[in-house]
Parts: C-alpha cells; structure tokens; sequence
C-alpha cells in the first residue's frame, strides 16, 4: 500500500525564486527513500515541506491517502530528526523522549513503557536521566532517533543526521539506522548529500539537481543505467569518467586519432561514460587506448590511478582508474587499458540524457 | 585572554588615566563619606564634631529608614519584574516580525537613548492631574489620578517612569537570547505536538533564563542606584515618603535636611548593598548556566 505521495509538489518562495519545479513521488509501506543531491538542490526544503516545516505552494501531499498540506507538524503523524539533532538541552533524555507522548496526552505508564522501551532498543538505558550536554555525538544522535521512535509515527524524516560524526560512528550509525528501520518497518524519507550514504542505506533513490527529480530508482538501477550525465558523475566514487565524442558509423570519435568502434543509430556530439572500476588494464596489443599516469592513490585494496587519455588532443582529457589490489605505475608512464563494451554509458551531448 | 608586555612600566601607563579618574571621582568622594559618616556637622558646614557610630545607630532606630527600605525594595522589584515582563514579551512579538524587522526594533530600543530625567519629565507631563493626557483620560473613566496625594499612585508613575526607559535595554538582550535559540529545536517541538504556548513556555523561556537571571540583577542594581533621575523629576520622593528610595534620601537628607552626617552613613550603606550585589552578579553570572 502506498504510504506517503507527493504529488507535482513544489516550492516557490514569496520572492519568486522556484526551489522546487514539481515533483511526483510515491513511496509504499515500510520503504526507505533516500533524497541524495548537492548542497542547494532542495532536498532539505523538500523534507521540511514533508514536515510540515515548510509551506507547500503546490500541489498534494498525500500520508495513508490523506491530503496533509495544510495540517500543522504535529498532524502528520511524522517524526523528524534533525542534523544537530535539536534535543531540548535543559530536558533529561527521557524527558526529551517523553514529550512528543506529553504533549498529545499520553498516561504516565504507557509513557514510561514506551521510552524504556525504545531505550533497550537503541541501549540508551543508562543516559535516561542525563542531559543532552553530557553526552557524546554518537549518544546524542541515538537519543534523537529514540524520540523519533517513541512516537511510533507513520512516517520517519532524517534531515543529513550523520553529517556532525565522525566517519567511523557515521559507518556504524548507517548500519544501525536501517536495520532498525527493517525492524520497525516504518517508511522513510532520508536526506544526505553523500552518495555512500545514500547507496547503502536506500531502497530507493531520488537524486536531486536543482529542485528536480533527475532520477528515481534502486540504487543499483541508478549505477548500472544512470538517466543523466548528473546522476552518472554523481553516483559512484570516484565519478565516472565522462568524455567528449562524436558518433558516426565508424563508431565513438573521441578525438581526430581516437575512435572506439561500436554501432549505434545515433549520429552527433555524444558524452562517453565509463566508470573507473569497469576499466581494464591490458597491453599494446589489446588495449583500446592507452593512458599517461599522473598520480596513483594507493588505498591497499585498491588503486586509484589518474592520468591523461593519450589522443592526440589539445585539451587533454583526464581519466581515473581503478584497479584492485596495489599497483605502482611510474609516473610518467604509459599505460594501455581496456573499455567492455557492456560497461559503456552515451549520453546526448545537448540534454544530457541517456541514449 | 592575557596580554604580555615586554615592558614593566607601559602597562600601568594605559591604566593610568583610568585609575585617575576612578580616585578623584569614586576613590576620593567615598573616603570622603566614610569620615563624614562619623561625624557630626552643623548645617553650615562650620564646625564638627566626632560622634562616633552615633549616625549609624540613629538610622537604625529611624522608622522612616525603614519604610524607605521597603519602598526601594518595592519599587525596584517592581521595576525589574515589569521590565523583565514586557521586554520579553516585546522580544518574542519582535522575533515574530519578518517585514519591517528593523524598524521594529529600532524604534524599540529608543528609549534607552533619552537621558533619565527626561524619562521622568516626560511621564511626569503625561500623568500630571492638572494637564496630562493619561491623568485626563483616567478622571473620564471614573479613576481619580493625582499622585501629588496618593501614594499608591506615585509609586505606579515612578515604576512606570524608570520601567519604560530599561525595557529597551532588556529588549535587545532577550531578543539576542531569542536569536541565538536554535529554530530546529522550535520545529523540534512542534513536531512533537506542542502549541505555540507551550513551546514558549517548556522550550524558550527555560533556554532563556540565563538571560533572565542576568537581566534580573542588571534591572535590580539600576532600580537600586540609577533612578534618582527619575524620582526627582516626578515625585521628589513624595507624597509622604511613599517613593523615597534609599538613593532618594541620601540626597535629601543630606543635601535638603543638610544632615551630612546622617547622609553619609546612609551612604555606606548603600555601598555596602552594592558590593554585596556585585559579588551577587560575579558570582552566579559569571557561571551562569550553560547549555
């Protein structure tokens, strides 16, 4: 059954600027939605609109089918947690918990229930009578969630909550947060910026680009058949490698002395994607081009080399690699590789959309 | 934050001019009180004579002293709830404003400008019963104003008075303190189902108390020692002593009753009041509560 939709939602400012054109979502039960974009593409504002923290100028917001546009925050029946978190410094931890539950009339032993509840789920157990200031970044964040929770809402927000952690709680904390959302199966609308965070935690994502939806799918949809140039640099690290070209009937011209083969109905100015772990390493003999080495990143597991396509052009096109295992070229030196034609991406050089 | 100079004697230099002044016109005139205080003097200033703590022990016996007592901790209690009330309420009715922020504000702050006497003329004219607009009004309405008789009355119009002219100062602290409240933590609570009264009073105002204490002894003090102004230009202490505060007597009964002695122990009184509210002010502001 579809939980939550949002239907040609948008978002225009007294002041006339658009933040959001429109945008057509509709997330079932127990879904994880993860919004993913750039600073400034409107997915916090698309959120805070979910909120009710934001007006809606546009369009319907349908929770459980009914339309929440001009219902107050409280009237969702939606939790939030926020980036920093927002805990009521001069309350306990149970007592931030227990206000949601306070506020809308709850006895004082179902509360009690409630939050101890919560607080064995999430082993909060021993902080309940402390105060936000004395607890670290990963508690703070776990007692956000916990006030999340305790309303059991129908709808979670996450508003970039792991982006004030360390990188080594923020890769716990992820792990933590969507197993606790199998479990409770509550549909979920999460906002980050960063695609790591994004790809593992999502059942589905939105990748936003200036307030628009440039494509919503499972993040494995989003990596193998990205819908834009935008989705393809942004999904994947290190981006994909994303190069001028020409398709006519001998193939890809990259450039005057270099042209991949390939038969394709298109003709005209392309973009020719390849992600860097899809690109092989090969010999003079086999290779499809080849590739002066600039810097290579040593990351034990893997390498990432990043050099210049040898074609012969004025404008050197860089190009990343990434090879498993350690691999110490010369810098300087010239290295032939290999492209799968299976791995390849074409864009349309003009609308930047997939061919 | 320290500041290390290589010279011994510069540093004292930059004091210096600071520490001349704080002698001649604080250091000086207090000693000078202090003696006076033990003496006894004629109202001409020719001759004096030595008595002793006889001064003190006569303002203790003095039944007026007390009732000034009780009239300054009325007034100035007085003083600092309503200003503390209505400046926050200004406050938060001011944060609330998105067009025309900054004329709002402005206009506000205002009053903080105008010098304390003229504080006082001004509701003095407004309240006066013979020619003010606020004194007429009230007659029309069936209340008789005329705080040259009642007591009552001329304590509302000096509270009145010495109010209006430190909410603008209030104001602009609490609005800072409201500014510096994180807005996700006023979403925070209206997702969790909380009205607009109830975030005011479970969410902002706690956060503010800091704020609050700090402007509670601040309005205390100015209430205390800054208002002779005010008190002089409206009721001169009157009718009947019912707005003479301490400060107000020091003045009259040294410079009108040309008690200088008397004055002058009531003066290390108040001196004494001060230090003890400094050391109030150090000590909880300095570690007021943070979060």
């Amino acid at each position: 059954m579809t939980d939550l939709v949002l239907e040609n939602i948008g978002k225009t400012y007294p002041n006339g600027y658009q933040a959001i054109p429109s945008i057509d979502l509709s997330i079932e039960e127990g879904e994880f939605i993860v919004l993913v974009g750039p600073s400034g593409c409107g997915k916090s504002t698309l959120l805070r609109m979910v909120a009710g923290l934001e007006t809606i100028t546009q369009g319907d917001l349908l929770i459980k089918g009914n339309r929440v546009n001009d219902k107050e925050p409280a009237d969702r029946d939606i939790a939030m947690v926020f980036q920093n978190y927002a805990l009521y410094p001069h309350m306990t931890v149970r007592a931030n918990m227990e206000y949601g539950l306070k506020n809308r009339g709850v006895s004082k032993q179902e509360r009690h229930n409630k939050v101890m509840d919560v607080a064995a789920m999430l082993g909060l157990d021993e902080l309940l009578e402390r105060r936000p200031g004395q607890l670290s970044g990963g508690q703070r964040q776990r007692v956000a969630m916990g006030r999340a929770m305790v309303r059991d809402p129908k709808v979670f927000l996450f508003d970039e909550p792991l982006s004030n952690l360390d990188a080594k709680l923020r890769v716990q904390m992820r792990v933590e947060i969507r197993q606790l959302q199998r479990k409770l199966a509550t549909t979920t609308l999460y906002v980050t910026h960063d695609q790591v965070e994004a790809m593992t935690l999502a059942d589905r994502l939105v990748v936003l680009n200036k307030g628009k939806a440039e494509q919503i799918g499972t993040p494995m949809e989003l990596y193998d058949k990205p819908a834009t140039t935008f989705v393809a640099e942004f999904i994947g690290s290190p981006s994909m490698n994303l190069l001028d070209g020409m398709l006519t009937e001998r193939g890809i011209a990259l450039s005057d002395r270099l042209a991949l083969p390939m038969a394709h109905d298109y003709r005209g100015a392309i973009k020719w994607g390849i992600r860097p772990e899809h690109l092989q390493q090969s010999d003079a003999v086999n290779g499809d081009f080849s590739l002066q080495v600039q810097a290579v990143e040593s990351l034990g597991a893997e390498t990432l080399i990043h050099g210049v396509l040898e074609d012969g052009a004025e404008q050197p096109n860089p190009i990343v690699v990434r090879l498993s295992g350690p691999h110490l070229p010369d810098i300087g030196s010239r290295m032939w590789l290999t492209a799968p034609l299976q791995h390849w991406h074409l864009f349309d050089a003009i609308t930047q959309q997939r061919l | 934050m320290s500041v290390y100079f290589p010279q011994k004697k510069l540093p004292y230099l930059l004091v210096l001019p600071q520490l001349v002044i704080t002698a001649i016109f604080f250091l000086w005139p207090a000693g000078q009180a202090v003696l006076q205080a033990f003496y006894r003097e004629d109202a001409f200033g020719l001759s004096q004579q030595f008595v002793g703590l006889e001064n003190f022990v006569d303002l203790f016996q003095d039944p007026l002293y007390y009732k000034s007592m009780m009239v300054t901790m009325v007034f100035s209690f007085s003083v600092a709830f309503l200003g503390i009330a209505v400046a926050l309420w200004l406050a938060v009715m001011a944060d609330r404003v998105i067009r025309g922020k900054m004329v709002y504000q402005t206009l506000l702050v205002w009053p903080y400008a105008v010098a304390p006497a003229l504080a006082g003329v001004l509701w003095w004219i407004l309240f006066d019963p013979n020619i003010g607009p606020v004194a007429l009004f009230l007659d029309r309405i069936g209340l008789h104003w005329n705080h040259f008789l009642d007591g009552d009355q001329a304590m509302i119009l000096v509270v009145i008075s010495a109010t209006w002219k430190q909410i603008s100062y209030n104001f602009l602290f609490f609005l800072a303190g409201l500014q510096a409240i994180p807005r996700s933590l006023i979403e925070a609570a209206a997702i969790d189902g909380a009205s607009s009264f109830k975030r005011f009073w479970d969410i902002v105002f706690p956060l503010l108390s800091p704020t609050t204490f700090f402007l509670l002894v601040v309005n205390l003090v100015y209430a205390f020692f800054e208002t002779f102004g005010v008190i002089d230009t409206t009721t001169q202490g009157g009718p009947d002593g019912s707005t003479n505060t301490l400060v107000y007597k020091v003045f009259k009964d040294g410079f009108i009753g040309l008690d200088s002695g008397g004055s002058a122990a009531q003066s290390i009184v108040l001196m004494a009041i001060v230090g003890l509210m400094t050391v109030i002010q150090f000590r909880f502001i300095e570690r007021k509560v943070q979060y």
